[in-house]
């Protein structure tokens, strides 16, 4: 991270090395072909899927899916966990609620979310706003909660009203926070919207994966687990620079900056 | 999982009985001039072909229905989208169709779905067994580990009357679950002694090696109706004009696909992912326009039998 340009390289001659690995194996018969095709393989079939109009169709429904609810489960992250964590009675009345319900697995909805929604997007919606809420809503408490005594004495001398409170006191200390359990939150939502449409056989890449799975197209299958990975990899690169740029002032990001 | 959770809200449906389904199962009704729309719910192989290919030909839209499609992983999960009323339309195997109708459930078949083609050697299904296996005919399965896609259904049954019709013991064949997709590696791996298939891993598991030792539908009952399409009961009362006409738009559809495989096979590669080589070479099933009433029964007596279920339900009243 402190040297980008050069600490970027090591990384593509490790993912050039596994695509590598992944070619030898099956080649030399190590594994079989048939169930573990060599990356040039999965490669053409990716190649194959991106003339499909269903593949960008169910990659537009996974986006819409997860991005949806991320942005529900961001707005109510912040807001209750800068409520909650504002009034030390709420605090104390919910934060056993609270860490008996971040615990349970999304996954374990699911027959939950199916009654209730059916098998349409909104029973993936659940599972995904679910799973990403309790990461905003965790880190904005302890953000909330790490206001500077001092600081925050000030402010009350300085008769601060409470809106302004949270504007100049609260908020610049749960950004950083904040902007963590948006990373967070935001594999933790592409993880659910996936696994929902592979189990619920809502529309997006997850039922495109179990209907390639279903049709003995392996390739086709890897291609598009590959195609989620890469989602991943994209939202990880997305949320880091937003977090660089949201937080420049913040000395967190400042000292990675090279003397 | 998803069969887990199918089964719980079946079970959940059960409980609250005809509350559940009161509230459901009429499609909206349309304003003048406008087609009804009807949801229909299939599992994306090769069985449904007739339904995408009778869409796209128009076959629905004539009769002023504007059919939407979506699939799911197994018919278990679409009988409780069918009684909820979250779809119109439903595909599901017989046996699944009997065991929802033995609990209760208010499923009205409406037409045919698929059935074996009653050949031995050309079905779309089979009992294989690795090249080296010494289980030459279905009685030597009798005390040989079976996989099966979904255990207490159709699979099984039929498995164990193609052992029975052999002379073997039937009771003595082991079965376990597993998805169609990994059937063939655990045969190659050893993990089970015979797999049963259907296309398109029947031909991936005889490419693979593999032998095909029984071919269970046929053995089960001449033309056997494997899966129909069905509905609840409450909208073939509430909207019998509907029904009819959607019957008759997906007679037309079988028939067209029985006539014109060639097509059947191009319309493959629009919902599965079935790669272009394989769907050209794959056994098709049969698409009779009528459902086989005494290969029904014959599902019916083997679940029973079988004890899946203590009594077979009214067909008269599940049957169309």
């Amino acid at each position: 991270m402190s040297a980008p340009a050069i600490g970027r390289w090591p990384g593509l001659v490790g993912l050039l090395a596994f695509g590598g690995l992944l070619e030898l194996l099956p080649r030399a018969g190590l594994v079989p072909a048939g169930y573990l095709p060599p990356s040039s393989r999965i490669a053409r079939a990716l190649a194959d899927q991106a003339r499909r109009a269903e593949f960008w169709t169910a990659l537009g429904d996974t986006v819409r899916t997860w991005l949806t609810g991320l942005a529900i489960a961001v707005a109510a992250g912040l807001v209750c966990g800068i409520v909650i964590g504002s009034v030390p009675a709420l605090r104390t009345a919910t934060a056993s609620t609270v860490e008996f319900l971040r615990p349970i697995p999304s996954v374990a909805l699911i027959p939950l979310a199916v009654l209730l929604y059916g098998t349409g997007i909104r029973a993936t919606l659940v599972l995904v706003v679910y799973a990403a809420f309790w990461q905003v809503l965790v880190q904005v408490l302890h953000g909330v909660g790490d206001v500077d005594p001092v600081a925050r004495d000030t402010a009350l001398s300085y008769r601060l009203g409470r809106w302004a409170r949270v504007r100049y006191l609260v908020w610049p200390t749960a950004l950083p926070y904040a902007l963590t359990g948006v990373r967070l939150a935001t594999s933790v939502a592409l993880v659910l919207a996936v696994t929902g449409e592979l189990v619920i056989g809502t529309p997006g890449l997850g039922r495109e994966i179990a209907v390639a799975q279903g049709s003995g197209a392996v390739p086709a299958m890897y291609a598009l687990v590959v195609v989620t990975g890469l989602l991943g990899v994209a939202a990880n690169l997305v949320t880091r620079a937003a977090e660089r740029r949201v937080l420049a002032w913040h000395p967190s990001v400042r000292s990675e900056v090279p003397a | 999982m998803r069969r887990q959770l199918a089964a719980l809200v079946s079970f959940s449906l059960t409980l609250t009985g005809a509350a559940a389904c009161g509230s459901s199962g009429t499609p909206s009704k349309p304003s003048p001039g406008q087609p009804d729309k009807v949801a229909g719910a299939v599992i994306a192989i090769v069985d449904v072909a007739p339904v995408y290919l009778g869409k796209q030909k128009g076959f629905f839209s004539q009769r002023n229905i504007d059919l939407s499609l979506s699939t799911s992983q197994g018919g278990a999960a679409i009988v409780p989208a069918v009684l909820n009323g979250q779809v119109q339309i439903g595909f599901s195997n017989v046996t699944s169709l009997l065991l929802a109708a033995s609990k209760g459930l208010p499923v009205k078949m409406v037409c045919n779905g698929v059935a074996s083609t009653g050949v031995p050697d050309k079905d779309y299904s089979g009992v294989v067994v690795k090249a080296g296996s010494p289980v030459r005919t279905a009685a030597d399965l009798a005390g040989k580990t079976v996989a099966v896609n979904t255990l207490k259904n159709i699979g099984d049954t039929t498995v164990r009357a193609s052992v029975r019709k052999a002379g073997g013991d039937p009771k003595a064949v082991k079965f376990v679950e597993l998805a169609f997709p990994d059937m063939p590696a655990a045969l190659q791996a050893g993990r089970v002694d015979a797999i049963w298939v259907v296309e398109p891993f029947l031909t991936a598991a005889k490419a693979g090696g593999g032998r095909v030792v029984a071919a269970n539908y046929v053995d089960t009952a001449p033309n056997l109706t494997v899966a129909t399409y069905f509905t609840s009961a409450q909208l073939a009362k509430s909207n019998p004009d509907l029904v009819k006409r959607f019957t008759e738009a997906m007679t037309e559809s079988l028939r067209y696909a029985d006539a014109h495989p060639d097509e059947v096979r191009q319309v493959l590669g629009t919902y599965t992912q079935i790669a272009a080589d394989v769907a050209a070479k794959l056994t098709l099933p049969k698409w009779p326009t009528d459902i086989n009433r005494q290969s029904v029964q014959t599902l019916a007596d083997l679940a029973v039998g079988d004890g899946l279920m203590d009594r077979a339900p009214d067909l008269s009243a599940l049957l169309p």
